[in-house]
């Protein structure tokens, strides 16, 4: 019987799957007599949609399982201990074999991911294996000077992929101008985009690059400090980044004269945020560090010049200190290779929404939406009609189905009145209602301002106030262009990121979808037949054969009808919960 | 310097300041809320956004630096368009009231929370003064107005639909204006020589006269009637408004030069031509003069009359009609149908009928009205109409044919429609039918008018009124204006008034050739833009307070005309109904930054109506008052609290539009390490942190004057806001030791004292055991005898640290010049011990503190006593890493100042801790030889003396020998230390020693270093420097130095009492006193232990006390002279770092006599020569400080000697302060 190697994916999103019972019944086999594996863990996989992931490998190859239950393990098991064959109808993704995760591994290239499902984040030696820490050895033993490492970071053309894009050399060489007695690396894992898990991943995925990375702007910049901000909604990151440190503490990576080097002291600790929004605005995140609400300041004066406790500081996301190992090692032009002219490398997208292939791609910068739609993402579930994608969560906005052409890169995308922001890509079909969706992001914005400035605090409520009276079919005459006027002032008079981009949803919606919105007023329909105010529950007359199922479901006891015969619903007393719809067997509830 | 360009101007600026600085600098107003010069920019209002060239988005000035070339807009649409958003946006979320419901309900909006305010501090005439800015007629209309404000008022939804007497109290004091001696006459401009034609003499004409006559115009009434007063006169009868009120209040017109022509009737015996011969311009205020029937056939009987022509007969004729035996029936539901129907009481009728179409709810007359004419017997037929009226074959009045009325859908006004119901008619028998249901105007004068102007047309609108253009209320004819029923048809007096304020403002621009416009609208937020307010919005907030109702005539004593309301029978019941108003209006109207830029970019409320904040208002501090709706989030009291006053107490809770300002841990700001300080508020741009006030404090506008602040020691530069003497409040000015304006609470709240209602403001003397109130002659000659009758020196003269320098200087001056005694000296310093005199030399400056590197507190209660100095070290440690070093006494504790130090040490005692640290550093040789030779005198002996003590012992009586040492090395070592004590708290002796610690570092005059004495009170240091001690003269220079007493005698021109080297304080304690003399000091009422205090004090057999009140020294007197305060003098303090400051009176005085006055009166009896200006005794006694006469010198001390025998500082004012307004 071939040894063969059983790894789990055990990232948060395979563990809510069901994947630590996986794991469990495969540490219990391991003692049976009649298996022999060697079992590991790793982290998210990236194919979110089907989890729980287990990928066996021997000598003969690898095959990557898809929606692995106690079950389906043992069968898999069996399969490879028995037959010593791969079981393919559960096979997700080989090298060999045409599977439906086939387009959707080959199309990506993993740079910040490299490590992402390979690796056991919390096994230092697995880490080291892959290359972790060879970067930071590099520059030592090389004796690359400080310049020349943000040279190369520079000249890899790395933006920052928290959102905004700034060139992430650049941060660093204002950074490193501002002298002071002490300096912080801040790593920004505040992933607050409703929609966006890509930091999160990579923390349980990866965590040693993204220590290695801010290890390499301390010595670039001169910091002695350094502080991961991260949710504390992420246990399972913060248990595997607090590992990681002690780990790198204990073998010299960190703490005092490291990597051998006379002078070169730096530390990470791990500050938990309570899980406010804004506090992913980096003035918010300082203060927030500093034990007081989270709140932003003007800039500048940038974190560059006074950051944390004023001193110099300089804030990266998760996602760029992850790519910053890989440019060391591979060379800047290796990294710009990929992209287009203004923006290089890889990014990272959560795809969710109404799409097939849910879960984390890291592309190339260059592609377009319909090819990470389509290609990647294999289309719209129940192949739908793709109506939009919204781009940057809440600060973002849509691109609509007939831009699906557009570059994914930065300034493409700005173009289009969405940005990049941290990579979450929501995706909408014909039964999305364009007015919702934005007072759906907009709710979001208004829950999560931190109140301090004007303009933000009320006026954005102000616009969702106006957002749910169209949604309720109160709309008037007016309301479209007392959104706009209002969104541009809000833009244009907020304090800081959050309230500069929070009409953008409803901005860029009113831009593409204009019509939605005047159905909803004018009209007081709903197109997509989403908001309750402005839809009727209808009996097909010619479809119901009187199975009396819809009035059963129904809790308000809205419909009526004797049996065998046509129902009727009252719709004084329907509360368009939608049970009689997804209820009947006949397809003979009809939306108007 | 870089240079920069504001809307086209180019401007040089320092790299690194922001926008907002440099256009201030350059007088270029950009509006903002949010930022506080005190404080770091913080940039929440975004109302000072400015547009800068290049960038895309506005920017905030407040925390935008500039750059070079940086081409920056503050006045641009786009700007503009973003600040009224923003202003928008805050005022929709501003749940609040910027003036009260009362206000806006009057058509002339009168400002009745100001003038119920004034009220409330018995200021009448400046309540009526108030009144008249809008209505010259506050005695009528405090009798018949139809008052809208009191249907409007909110204690309507409290107190079972009995709103506050407005009226009543308007007419209180009005009626106590009316009826002194001294009315209130407002003032007047120079003449301009304009001429006015004014056309009727009823409140419209009257009240345009007003307002035109005080611009300096000459106006003319032209009156049709033999009498002025209009409808005043003619339609209301006298039991509601007596003549003589009316002829008294006409009387207040006329007296300021107005004519009154009776009996000339324009169109009739006085034709336009000659008014547009003799005057600029006219205005007509005719009224609505003619009565209509009821309409219905057979109305021309004999016997029936219209209400308003019966009335008007009535007093035309002075001939009361005669309804004996007769009835009447009145038709009509308003105020003229019951002026008809209790009028026909009051004649006498049998029966009196009121037939009214709708139900007594509908009635449009005023409620108490129905209510007393049912009392005077008269009865309603509700839902009754009269259809005809039958008459008898020779036209006289039979009876008259009603039908049932019934309630239907309601109609344009919102009443239900009356219909009838038919087949329900029936026949009342009646001898007289007054209809009140209408008047029409009648323009008799328009052929007249017509034919003799050369320029535009009178014209009639289609109701038969006079038309006029509605903003300005011009006719067709240039300069002929028109106001009143005349324009609208028959109204209110208080309407006719609103619109006689147009017209005549209208006719004032007309006359001065300015183009006639409106004022600008002001902004008001209202309650009532958000929801309807309903009972819920007051039941439980607040104390129901029912109405006091107005005693009135006894029902049976009414058959005659006599007034039938009595008026408030005293001030206490007007007061008690003061006490209803719930000051809806803000307190901060006048003073609120956010209302001043909503008006000024035109904001509007209800733009952007949405949800809203309704949080209850927080009263729980006894000073400071939280309104979370007015808030804007601006955070100036949460980072002044933080920041300056260093507690921290303020923080701001929730998310977005829900965030909201509250104490820490949501508890009482009483409990929390709030201080009291009242920085909050002073930061605050709007209404949400105010003072919790003990009174209404209206709004008013107040008047103004900057003073020092008469409590702590610092001299603190304040404003005080008073109405006629009354504190309003205190706000802090920029002062010498206070630029940026903070001040400590005393001198934020102790004012509150100076509006006590127990200020003596004569003389008394005790007279068989009692107090008895005597001219100040008498008291000064008693004074003046009692001194002679004893040995010089059993005279003994207190003055009060409190007290200006120029009264204390007068003070010892009286005593050694005058009663040749030496005994001269002050409660304050009594028995605390030797040790004090040298305290302030050389201190370091407060200034200097931001350049400390430490400062070491021996004071316990820096945050209360000596706040403003704890605000600067707060700040300097924020900002400068200043490092603070507390050091408590014993069992001191005060966690409040704990936590706003890097380190707190308990010593056993001050005294001993900074001696073990002398004896170690000398011991050591750690002093500074250099310094000590050049500076410092007595050292070797000082030395000696010290170090032949026992070092363990010390040590012993100290804390820790390691604590000891620590200190007197870092403090040794450090270049930029400083030592900060309170007086209050240590001991003569222990200052000494500080001050020898100081001299052995080499600290003393070096910039940031040394010491920092703080005294308790105000004008401590005066008393030192003025020479009220008996061992030192002014100058601070020993007394027994015969070359002094050389050159007082010659600068005083007299014999001075000569040194006999006992201390007052013994002389006392050894009744060697027989009379006292105390200025300005408390010391039964401050003392610790009173019993001892006042057993010492009882000893000698005549005392004299000075004091604003009645204090308890002041009780055991024998002669009570009343103290005149420093706002009503003038005068000078010198702080406690030696700082003179001068300030202006601002306040008259409440006593004929001041002060100096007094003690000069006094000084005239011993024939010494007085002075009386300020500036001229300060001058005199500045003779004496060369400054010069105090050393460093080292002195030895033997024990503590702190005995403290008396608290406040020995002053009442301070004691109220600390028993009223402290919380610990």
């Amino acid at each position: 019987m071939e040894k063969i190697k059983i790894t789990v994916g055990l990232g948060s999103c395979g563990i809510a799957a069901g994947a630590g019972k996986t794991y469990d019944k495969l540490i219990e086999w391991q003692q049976d007599v009649n298996y022999n594996f060697e079992l590991a863990k790793t982290s998210c996989i990236g194919m979110c949609f089907n989890e729980p992931l287990v990928e066996v490998s021997s000598n003969q190859g690898s095959w990557l399982y898809g929606a692995v239950d106690e079950k389906r393990m043992q069968e898999i098991l069996n399969y490879h201990s028995i037959k010593n064959e791969p079981l393919t109808k559960y096979v997700v993704y080989s090298e060999n074999l045409d599977t439906p995760g086939k387009t959707y591994f080959d199309g990506q290239v993993k740079i910040a991911l490299r490590n992402c499902g390979y690796i056991d984040p919390e096994n230092m030696n697995e880490a080291e294996a892959s290359g972790a820490y060879n970067a930071i050895k590099k520059i030592v033993s090389e004796k690359l000077s400080a310049d020349t490492v943000i040279q190369m970071v520079l000249d890899s053309g790395l933006r920052g992929r928290g959102g905004a894009g700034f060139p992430t050399g650049k941060k660093w060489q204002f950074a490193k101008s501002y002298s002071g007695d002490e300096k912080y690396v801040i790593c920004n894992a505040d992933e607050g985009d409703p929609g966006a898990f890509m930091d999160r991943s990579l923390l349980e995925g990866d965590p040693h690059s993204v220590l290695e990375g801010m290890i390499i702007c301390a010595y670039s910049i001169g910091a002695t400090g350094g502080v991961i901000y991260c949710r504390a909604e992420y246990p399972l990151a913060i248990i595997r980044l607090n590992i990681a440190i002690e780990q790198s503490r204990s073998k010299g990576y960190l703490g005092k004269n490291i990597f051998g080097l006379q002078g070169f002291n730096f530390d990470i600790y791990v500050k938990e945020g309570a899980g406010a929004f804004v506090c992913g605005e980096e003035t918010a995140l300082i203060a927030s560090i500093e034990g007081k609400r989270g709140m932003p300041n003007k800039r500048p004066p940038f974190p560059a010049e006074a950051g944390l406790w004023g001193k110099p500081t300089n804030i990266n996301n998760v996602e760029t200190w992850a790519n910053i190992p890989w440019i060391i090692n591979n060379g800047p032009e290796k990294y710009a290779a990929y992209g287009t002219e203004k923006s290089k490398g890889t990014k990272v997208f959560a795809l969710t929404g109404k799409i097939k292939n849910g879960g984390l791609v890291e592309v190339p910068m260059g592609i377009t939406v319909n090819e990470i739609i389509f290609k990647l993402g294999g289309g719209i579930i129940g192949d739908k009609q793709f109506k939009a994608v919204q781009l940057g969560g809440p600060s973002g906005g849509c691109i609509p189905a007939h831009l699906g052409e557009t570059l994914i890169d930065y300034d493409s995308v700005q173009a289009t009145g969405a940005i990049m922001g941290s990579g979450g890509m929501v995706v909408m079909d014909e039964t999305t209602c364009m007015v919702d969706i934005a007072r759906f992001f907009l709710d979001f914005t208004v829950k999560e301002s931190c109140g301090k400035c004007t303009f933000c605090r009320i006026g954005t409520k102000r616009m969702l106030e106006i957002l749910e009276r169209i949604c309720d079919g109160q709309g008037a005459d007016g309301d479209i262009e007392k959104l706009e006027e209002l969104g541009h002032q809000i833009i244009e008079n907020s304090l800081c990121g959050l309230g500069q981009t929070a009409p953008n949803p409803v901005l860029s919606t009113i831009r593409y979808f204009r019509n939605e919105y005047e159905a909803h007023i004018y009209d007081k329909k709903c197109p997509a037949k989403v908001c309750k105010k402005l839809i009727t529950y209808m009996v097909d007359e010619e479809k119901c054969t009187g199975c009396t199922i819809c009035a059963v479901k129904c809790p308000t006891k809205a419909i009526s009808g004797e049996k065998k015969k046509t129902h009727f619903v009252h719709q004084e007393l329907c509360i368009k919960c939608g049970a009689c719809f997804s209820n009947c067997n006949f397809d003979a509830i009809r939306l108007v | 310097m870089i240079k920069i360009t504001i809307n086209n101007q180019e401007f040089e600026a320092t790299k690194g300041e922001s926008i907002y600085d440099v256009a201030k600098r350059n007088n270029i107003s950009i509006p903002t809320l949010c930022h506080d010069e005190r404080l770091e920019p913080y940039s929440s209002c975004y109302v000072c956004v400015v547009e800068i060239d290049g960038m895309k988005n506005l920017q905030p000035s407040c925390s935008t630096r500039v750059m070079e070339g940086m081409k920056i807009h503050t006045e641009n649409d786009r700007v503009k368009r973003a600040r009224k958003t923003a202003l928008d946006l805050l005022m929709s979320n501003h749940y609040a009231d910027c003036v009260g419901p009362c206000k806006i309900a009057c058509p002339a909006h009168v400002d009745v929370q100001g003038y119920i305010s004034l009220i409330e501090k018995k200021q009448y005439t400046e309540a009526i003064a108030l009144i008249k800015q809008k209505n010259p007629l506050p005695a009528i209309c405090g009798r018949v107005c139809v008052r809208p404000c009191e249907f409007n008022c909110r204690r309507n939804l409290l107190d079972e639909g009995a709103g506050v007497g407005v009226d009543y109290l308007k007419r209180f004091a009005a009626d106590i204006d009316l009826n002194s001696d001294n009315r209130f006459m407002p003032e007047k401009n120079s003449a301009t020589g304009k001429k006015v034609a004014i056309i009727g003499a009823g409140p419209g004409g009257l009240s345009a006269a007003f307002w035109l006559q005080q611009k300096g115009h000459q106006c003319d009434i032209y009156e049709a009637m033999p009498k002025p007063g209009g409808w005043l006169r003619y339609g209301i009868p006298e039991y509601r408004l007596p003549n003589d009120v009316l002829d008294k209040e006409i009387e207040t017109i006329t007296d300021l030069g107005v004519n009154i022509y009776c009996n000339k009737k324009l169109g009739d015996n006085l034709s336009y031509a000659e008014l547009k011969n003799n005057y600029n311009s006219v205005i007509l205020t005719i009224g609505s003069q003619k009565g209509t029937l009821l309409g219905t056939e057979g109305e021309d009987a004999e016997g029936v009359y219209s209400g308003i022509d019966f009335l008007k007969n009535m007093e035309a004729t002075g001939q009361r009609a005669d309804f004996r035996g007769k009835t009447v029936v009145v038709v009509g539901g308003g105020n003229t149908a019951m002026d008809c129907c209790r009028t026909s009481i009051r004649c006498k009728a049998d029966k009196v009928y009121v037939v009214y179409r709708r139900t007594e709810k509908e009635m449009p007359a005023n409620p108490i009205e129905i209510h007393e004419s049912k009392i005077e017997g008269v009865e309603y037929l509700f839902l009754t109409n009269p259809v005809r009226v039958n008459k008898t074959i020779d036209g006289k009045l039979e009876s008259v044919r009603l039908i049932k009325m019934a309630l239907g859908e309601p109609d344009a006004s919102g009443r239900r429609r009356p219909v009838e119901v038919p087949g329900s008619e029936f026949d009342l028998k009646t001898d007289f039918i007054l209809a009140a249901i209408g008047q029409k105007t009648e323009v008799n004068f328009l052929d007249d008018m017509n034919s003799h102007t050369a320029e535009g047309e009178l014209k009639i609108n289609k109701w038969g009124d006079i038309d006029v253009d509605p903003l300005t209320l011009q006719t067709g004819i240039p300069g002929v204006f028109a106001a009143g029923d005349g324009v609208s048809g028959p109204a209110t007096i208080i309407e006719a008034i609103a619109q006689a304020q147009t017209a005549s403002r209208s006719c004032h621009q007309y006359l001065m050739g300015e183009e006639m416009s409106l004022d600008p609208e002001e902004f008001v937020s209202r309650k009532d833009h958000f929801s309807k307010l309903n009972e819920s919005d007051f039941k439980g907030h607040f104390e129901l307070q029912f109405r006091k109702e107005m005693p009135v005539l006894d029902a049976s004593g009414r058959l005659n005309f006599k007034e039938v309301e009595l008026g408030y029978d005293n001030e206490e019941t007007a007061l008690q109904e003061t006490g209803r108003c719930l000051e809806c209006g803000c307190s901060e109207f006048f003073s609120c930054d956010l209302q001043k830029y909503a008006t000024q970019y035109g904001a509007d409320q209800k733009k952007y109506s949405g949800m809203y904040n309704n949080i209850p208002v927080d009263f729980r501090h006894p000073l400071i008052e939280i309104d979370n709706n007015k808030c804007i989030l601006c955070a100036r009291c949460v980072r002044i609290c933080r920041d300056i006053a260093g507690a921290n107490a303020l923080g701001l809770v929730k998310r977005g539009v829900e965030t909201a300002i509250a104490p820490s841990m949501g508890d009482s700001l009483s409990h929390t390490h709030c201080d009291s300080c009242g920085l909050c508020i002073s930061a605050c741009p709007t209404g949400a942190i105010t003072e919790n006030f003990p009174f209404k404090p209206g709004p008013v506008r107040t008047d103004m004057f900057q003073t020092i602040s008469p409590f702590g020691g610092l001299g603190e530069k304040t404003t005080i806001h008073h109405k006629n003497d009354f504190i309003f409040k205190t706000t802090g000015a920029s002062g010498f030791v206070n630029p940026d304006t903070n001040i400590d609470p005393l001198a934020k709240f102790g004012y509150r004292f100076f509006n006590t209602s127990e200020r003596i403001t004569r003389p008394m003397i005790r007279k068989d055991g009692k107090l008895t109130k005597v001219s100040f002659e008498e008291a000064i000659s008693f004074i003046a005898e009692n001194i002679k009758k004893v040995k010089p020196e059993e005279n003994a003269f207190f003055a009060g640290a409190r007290l200006t320098n120029e009264e204390q200087y007068l003070i010892q001056k009286l005593a050694r010049a005058g009663a040749k005694s030496n005994a001269v000296h002050s409660f304050h310093y009594l028995f605390s011990g030797k040790g004090y005199i040298h305290n302030s030399l050389k201190n370091a400056a407060l200034s200097d503190i931001p350049q400390a590197a430490s400062v070491y507190l021996f004071t316990s209660r820096l945050n209360y006593d000596n706040a403003g100095l704890g605000y600067t070290i707060n700040n300097a440690r924020r900002k400068n890493k200043l490092k603070v070093h507390l050091y408590l006494e014993n069992n001191t504790n005060n966690v409040k100042l704990q936590h706003k130090c890097d380190e707190v040490h308990h010593v056993k005692s001050y005294y001993y801790f900074v001696k073990a640290a002398n004896h170690y550093l000398l011991s050591q040789g750690k002093e500074n030889m250099m310094y000590i030779e050049h500076h410092c005198k007595n050292f070797e002996e000082y030395k000696k003396q010290l170090l032949s003590e026992n070092y363990n012992a010390l040590v012993e009586k100290a804390g820790s020998r390691e604590m000891i040492e620590k200190f007197a090395d870092a403090y040794n070592m450090q270049m930029n230390s400083i030592l900060v004590f309170a007086e209050k708290e240590i001991s003569g002796n222990t200052a000494t020693e500080i001050r020898n610690l100081a001299m052995i570092t080499g600290k003393p005059g070096k910039i940031a270093s040394g010491i920092i004495a703080l005294k308790e009170k105000n004008n401590a240091q005066g008393l030192l420097d003025m020479g009220a001690f008996c061992c030192i003269a002014p100058g601070t220079v020993k007394y027994d130095d015969p070359e002094v007493l050389a050159k007082l005698s010659n600068v005083w021109k007299v014999p001075v009492a000569s040194f006999d080297g006992i201390c007052t304080a013994d002389k006392l304690q050894q009744a060697q006193l027989k009379n006292l003399l105390i200025f300005g000091e408390d010391p039964v009422g401050c003392a610790i232990d009173k019993q001892m205090v006042k057993a010492m004090l009882q000893q000698s057999k005549f005392i004299v006390v000075q004091d604003y009140i009645l204090t308890e020294t002041a009780a055991l007197a024998d002669v009570v002279l009343p103290a005149s305060s420093p706002f009503e003098t003038g005068g000078s303090f010198t702080n406690s770092q030696r700082s003179i400051q001068s300030f202006e009176a601002g306040m008259k005085p409440m006593t004929e006599m001041s002060n100096i006055a007094q003690i000069n009166a006094l000084m005239k009896q011993f024939g010494i020569k007085t002075i009386s200006e300020n500036e001229a005794i300060l001058g005199e006694a500045s003779a004496f400080l060369n400054g010069n006469s105090l050393v460093l010198e080292f002195l030895s001390t033997d024990s503590d000697n702190y005995q403290p025998v008396f608290r406040y500082g020995c002053d009442v004012a301070m004691k109220y302060y600390y028993e009223n307004c402290f919380l610990e």
